[in-house]
């Protein structure tokens, strides 16, 4: 009998495992330390904790959903493997060369991003495409015998292959990929034709070389925890979360793992939206907010929106530009350097702020005890009374509230503010921080904040979401149950899917559709085995393309209605371009023809459910587990304040606030006058007040 | 006022600059000019009722420094405070009033809350044409660059002048998009406006005086303050560069003038104005000073009004650096870009561990017009980078666009758009200006024409007569190069390409930092292993 789904989670300071019963609608959760090592260790303790605790046989567990952070931090930590990139004649410094754009206009000491495949493992080989995609010079192959010779004496253990062209002309690229492979068969490759086959071949270098990078220790992890699963006798697929918030086998994520950089985020947003359907909601801002970092992410109608492009590891504070272009399928979010762990300070003209460096888990907030000095946004929320020491992080930590307080103290002295009104600084100044980046990213998205519901996840993402939607004039916030651990039950909701890309080079008006039909269904079917592979037979297809108007620089990736396509499909695709280009721009596209650059299926199973049965839940006649002092920019000070359990609230009953709500991995924090209750389908729900008060 | 605190000011400040980001992204998602949303090529700001910022565009480039505040000033005093009625929209694109060329509209919007004026919403944007010649550095009258727009009103309370717009329409390449991105700035501008006032509403604040004194205030205190660590003194600085001609170099001169809490240019002593169009109207190569000053002394701090206030500039009239109409400026940043080189090899004399080496800019660009083999013509714009100059601590960083922030144009999209070649794109080893610190390498290029029929090309370089100077000892950097099937020619002319001809691009070196002799070993070694630098070079 299968009656059990598994989500693990590992981040950068925390693993997470939930283990969900589906035949009693139960959740079993837990929450423990990184083992940066070896991470498979903290997983296999959660695991066994999970399962121990109610003595449930391994061989009940249906399936296995993961994610990690792990490929991330090698890029970020530069950890991976010796990586070696090999281009056409001419272009070997592509890579270096970049875009040549700096991403800080006044650092004069700014660099690019470090190349993951330095300039002596960088080697060319003479053969060449033109734009076209015909052969200009062909390949020299004896040439690469000798560079196979130099990867194995530079001790190579991945190769990037990148030719100019490739993505429309992939012969070069696979012929040396072959070959190189028969010389060397220990080397992982990676070829740009098939890990990101799209025009501009910076960009297509940064992915390529990005997933050489990491292949190896993809390779090495996936395999050893498949082999540590199948010894604890769970022997369910091990199914892995991608960017895109689809999930694929084991297989797929060996060949090409930079698809599971931003594995967890997607988790995280796939949350979200499950609680936005679970309450009706067509517009959720889904807000998570952890040690170091926050990401926002809005969802309209069923799902996440998809990017094509995203920076994996910013090196400097975050900024736009200082990370490595990464060209797959990814959840579209903002990542904001706002999290628990970000520090106060004063700047040179006497300013506060806060982040985005952080204190981390190590040595973490100075309320932790652990050898932090400088106050953090975490200190404040104790000092405000928003985190009660008592069963904080449910007793794993023993708060020193006493230093908390002694380091904010210090930094109210160097402002010339009381204590309070520092700490409440802090807590308001990193809400506006997140606040801007979401008015920036909404902004460019052509949409207005007033019509989303904040739906709030992650250790800090409660404690914080009132006062945050509050700036961006949001009227409801949505706090799930089980908040702190919510990526790791979004892996359990996540349906099986697949992203592919082809280049397709056509202007509208001179289509051949019958070779169009072709390169869709030869797409498809590639997409539709791996889709098999995860054990399902239905699949939503979504066809794309890349398209702009001729003499464009950019392309605009459209929504296109389902095929066959024909003669007769023209004006339906240039329509569905006119819509995007109106949705995008806000106006309607030049007078000018259309061409396609590329071409993209995406193939998704049907969403799993996960449905709890509250009917459960004990009823406890008082939720109230105590008062304590609490500060309210309303009431301009603290006031007693009642501490509710979130397990012990009755379905339906209101509350008004000013109120902080608490359960094991985060507390929630309810503004006077804020009127909340839980929702029919478990989850808590706040009402903030219609007229805001006025700030102080 | 006790509201103004530490907390307050930052939140309420972070809230101004997110006001105008917003209108930058909708500017880029609005705007047709790939220069707009691909490179940046424009500026958000929000003044007060004086034209003093109090916020600009986080990514916006150094060339709108103090322009757009500059131009509301100027509103300012053609129509007066009391001139200006809600939905009055002032729109120009003259180059002394707005950021230095015709191609950058500048648009003011007034800022009323009930009836009163309490601010100003400016927004700046390249156009996608303006009519005029295309990019060509052979205008010699400002007549020949294109549609002059004076400082003017084109919105009368909403109400668009009809007038305008019909005449602009007729004077340009691209009726639509030159109007449509004119639109998408007041749009961006609208929406500075909106949250402005309701910020003001959310804090119960009248207006943004009290906000404007303390944040320019202690901007101008932390200048002042940068500023007096700079010991007092006069610090000169000249450089020579490629003239028009071989053998008739530009010469740019500066007097630094540290006097207690205040820094003053005088460019005294700089070439006189050219009858080409690389002549730097005086508000860029202001805002260039004063970008040199803040990589130099305050690089963490936005840009506001305050930070300018102890920066004071002159340029003799008629100088290169502070040309008169008629003048031609379409490339103005070929001479303006120099400016920050020179404001850091005088600031080198008593803080050399602040500033940086000569760069391998003024940016270059490569214009080719052709027809393809469909006969359908068309024009292609590829610009190209030198290195970044050492500072005390790094070697420069290798072909970066600066000071300007371009990407280039990737060689797969160029080959895709134009019938042309790519042979290679390369770093330069050996380009880099040798020293205890290198210079960042240029790069090569090698194009070859596929077209049928001939491509006329145009070019703008600079740096091939004289390298990117060193300094504290460091070498100059390797000048640049332009070459047509192996023979160097006169990038300033025009030239024609027949089939299977080929363009060679070398863009400069930056420049180098300390002696060579005192560079690690490690830096030397590395350099070869990575083939920076090979044996061959002497």
């Amino acid at each position: 009998m299968t009656r059990y789904a598994l989500g693990i989670d590992i981040g950068g300071t925390f693993t997470d495992v939930v283990l969900f019963d589906k035949e009693q609608g139960r959740r079993l959760t837990r929450k423990t330390l990184t083992t940066p090592g070896d991470p498979a260790e903290a997983v296999l303790q959660a695991v066994d904790q999970v399962l121990g605790e109610e003595s449930i046989p391994p061989a009940e567990i249906e399936r296995v959903v993961h994610a990690t952070t792990l490929f991330t931090n090698a890029l970020i930590e530069r950890k991976g493997a010796r990586t070696a990139l090999l281009t056409t004649e001419g272009f070997r410094d592509s890579l270096e060369i970049g875009r040549e754009r700096k991403y800080d206009l006044y650092d004069l000491a700014a660099k690019k991003p470090r190349q993951l495949a330095p300039r002596d493992l960088r080697f060319e080989v003479d053969e060449r495409m033109l734009a076209d995609g015909t052969v200009h010079r062909p390949l020299d192959t004896g040439r690469l015998d000798q560079i196979a010779k130099d990867l194995e004496n530079a001790d190579v253990s991945s190769l990037a292959i990148v030719f100019l062209h490739s993505y429309r002309n992939d012969s070069h690229e696979r012929a040396a990929g072959e070959r190189i492979s028969e010389l060397l068969p220990e080397l992982a490759v990676s070829l740009s034709s098939d890990v990101a086959p799209e025009i501009r071949e910076f960009e297509r270098a940064s992915t390529t070389v990005a997933n050489a990078y990491i292949k190896p220790l993809a390779r090495d992890y996936l395999d050893a925890l498949n082999e540590r699963l199948s010894a604890r006798e769970i022997t369910a697929p091990l199914l892995l979360m991608l960017s895109s918030g689809g999930l694929t086998h084991v297989g797929e994520v060996r060949r090409s793992p930079v698809q599971m950089l931003e594995s967890g985020p997607a988790a995280g947003a796939l949350a979200a939206a499950d609680i936005g359907r679970a309450e009706g909601l067509d517009h959720v801002l889904a807000f998570d907010m952890g040690g170091t970092t926050a990401k926002l992410c809005l969802i309209d109608g069923e799902e996440p929106e998809i990017a094509y492009r995203f920076e994996a590891a910013r090196e400097i504070r975050f900024a736009e530009g200082s990370g490595l272009p990464i060209r797959i399928s990814a959840v579209e979010l903002i990542e904001i350097g706002a999290g628990g762990g970000s520090i106060a300070r004063l700047d040179g003209l006497g300013l506060l702020k806060a982040g985005p460096d952080s204190a981390g888990a190590v040595p973490g907030p100075v309320a932790y005890g652990r050898g932090g000095e400088l106050p953090t946004v975490t200190d404040a929320d104790f000092a405000l009374g928003y985190l009660g020491a008592k069963g904080f992080a449910g007793g794993a930590i023993d708060v020193d509230l006493a230093g908390c307080h002694a380091a904010l103290d210090t930094l109210a002295g160097q402002a010339g503010l009381s204590p309070q009104k520092l700490a409440w600084g802090v807590h308001d100044l990193v809400n506006e921080n997140m606040a801007s980046a979401a008015r920036v990213h909404i902004a460019e998205k052509g949409r207005d904040p007033r019509n989303y519901t904040l739906v709030a996840t992650g250790g800090a993402g409660p404690v914080h979401a009132y006062y945050l939607a509050r700036k961006l004039g949001i009227k409801r916030v949505v706090c799930p149950r089980n908040a702190g651990v919510a990526s790791a039950l979004g892996l359990l909701l996540a349906p099986a899917r697949v992203d592919r890309t082809a280049a397709f080079a056509a202007e509208m008006d001179a289509m051949d559709w019958p070779v169009l039909e072709a390169a869709y269904q030869a797409l498809e079917d590639e997409a539709r085995q791996v889709i098999a592979d995860t054990g399902k037979d239905q699949a939503r297809v979504q066809r794309l393309a890349d398209m702009r108007n001729v003499g464009q620089g950019f392309e605009l990736v459209v929504n296109l209605p389902p095929g066959p396509y024909h003669q007769g499909s023209g004006k339906l695709l240039q329509e569905a371009y006119a819509q995007a280009y109106q949705t995008h721009f806000t106006r309607q596209p030049p007078n000018v023809p259309i061409a396609m650059a590329a071409i993209r299926v995406r193939l998704t199973a049907p969403l799993e459910q996960i449905v709890d049965d509250l009917a459960q839940r004990p009823d406890q006649p008082n939720p109230q587990t105590g008062i304590r002092d609490v500060y309210f920019p309303e009431t301009d000070g603290a006031v007693e304040t009642a501490v509710l359990d979130r397990a012990a609230m009755t379905i339906g009953e209101n509350f008004t606030g000013p109120a902080v709500v608490e359960e094991a991995e985060s507390t929630m924090v309810i503004g006077p006058g804020g009127r909340f209750h839980v929702s029919d389908s478990g989850n808590l729900v706040i009402e903030l007040p219609e007229e805001p008060e006025e700030n102080p | 006022m006790s509201k103004l605190d530490a907390v307050t000011l930052e939140v309420i400040w972070n809230r101004m600059i997110a006001s105008v980001d917003e209108a930058a992204k909708a500017i880029v998602r609005t705007s047709f000019s790939t220069l707009s949303n691909e490179a940046n090529d424009f500026a958000c700001v929000l003044t007060d009722v004086d034209g003093q910022l109090l916020a600009q565009n986080s990514g916006s480039i150094p060339s709108f420094i103090g322009t757009l505040p500059a131009t509301v000033r100027h509103t300012l005093a053609k129509f007066g405070s009391e001139g200006l009625s809600p939905g009055d929209i002032i729109c120009t694109n003259d180059p002394w009033q707005g950021t230095g060329h015709l191609n950058d509209c500048s648009i003011v919007r007034p800022i009323f809350k009930g009836n009163r004026l309490i601010a100003f919403a400016a927004t700046a944007s390249h156009m996608p044409d303006i009519g005029g010649r295309i990019r060509s550095v052979e205008a010699r009258e400002i007549f020949e660059e294109g549609f002059h727009i004076p400082l003017m009103k084109i919105l009368r309370a909403g109400e668009a002048d009809q007038t305008f717009f019909e005449l602009l329409r007729t004077q340009v390449r691209t009726p639509e998009q030159t109007e449509g991105d004119i639109y998408a700035q007041i749009t961006a501008n609208y929406l500075i406006e909106d949250r402005v006032l309701a910020m003001l509403g959310e804090y119960g604040l009248e207006d943004l005086a009290a906000l404007s004194l303390e944040l320019n205030g202690r901007t101008e205190a932390a200048m002042r303050a940068a500023i007096r660590e700079v010991p007092d003194g006069i610090y000169e600085y000249e450089m020579q560069t490629d003239g028009l001609a071989a053998g008739a170099p530009f010469t740019f001169a500066l007097k630094l003038t540290v006097r207690g809490e205040t820094i003053h240019f005088d460019f005294a002593g700089t070439s006189a104005v050219q009858p080409r169009a690389i002549n730097c109207p005086f508000c860029y190569t202001y805002a260039m000073s004063a970008y040199a000053i803040k990589c130099a002394l305050l690089p963490d701090i936005p840009n506001n009004s305050g930070m300018l206030r102890p920066i004071t500039v002159e340029a003799p009239e008629n100088s290169l650096l502070n040309p008169l109409p008629p003048a031609s400026v379409g490339a103005r940043a070929s001479t303006g870009h120099y400016v920050p080189i020179l404001a850091f090899g005088a600031l080198a004399a008593v803080m050399p561990e602040r500033v940086m080496a000569a760069a391998g800019s003024p940016l270059w660009n490569c214009t080719q017009s052709g027809v393809r083999p469909n006969g359908q013509s068309y024009a292609s714009n590829l610009f190209f980078n030198g290195g970044m100059g050492a500072t005390a601590t790094a070697d420069g960083e290798n072909a970066i666009s600066w000071p300007s922030n371009l990407s280039c144009t990737p060689v797969e999209v160029a080959e895709q758009y134009a019938p042309l070649l790519f042979h290679y794109k390369r770093l330069r080893p050996n380009s880099g200006g040798g020293g205890q610190y290198r210079g960042g390498l240029g790069e090569d290029i090698l194009i070859e024409s596929l077209s049928d029929s001939p491509i006329a090309v145009t070019f703008m370089a600079e740096r091939t007569r004289y390298g990117a100077p060193g300094l504290a000892g460091g070498e100059d950097g390797e000048v640049g190069s332009v070459q047509i099937n192996g023979v160097e020619v006169d990038n300033r002319a025009q030239h024609h390409l027949e089939t299977g001809a080929r363009i060679m691009i070398a863009t400069p070196g930056g420049g180098g930092y300390g002696s060579r002799q005192d560079r690690r070993d490690d830096h030397v070694q590395t350099d070869q292993k990575l083939g920076y630098e090979t044996k061959d070079a002497t």
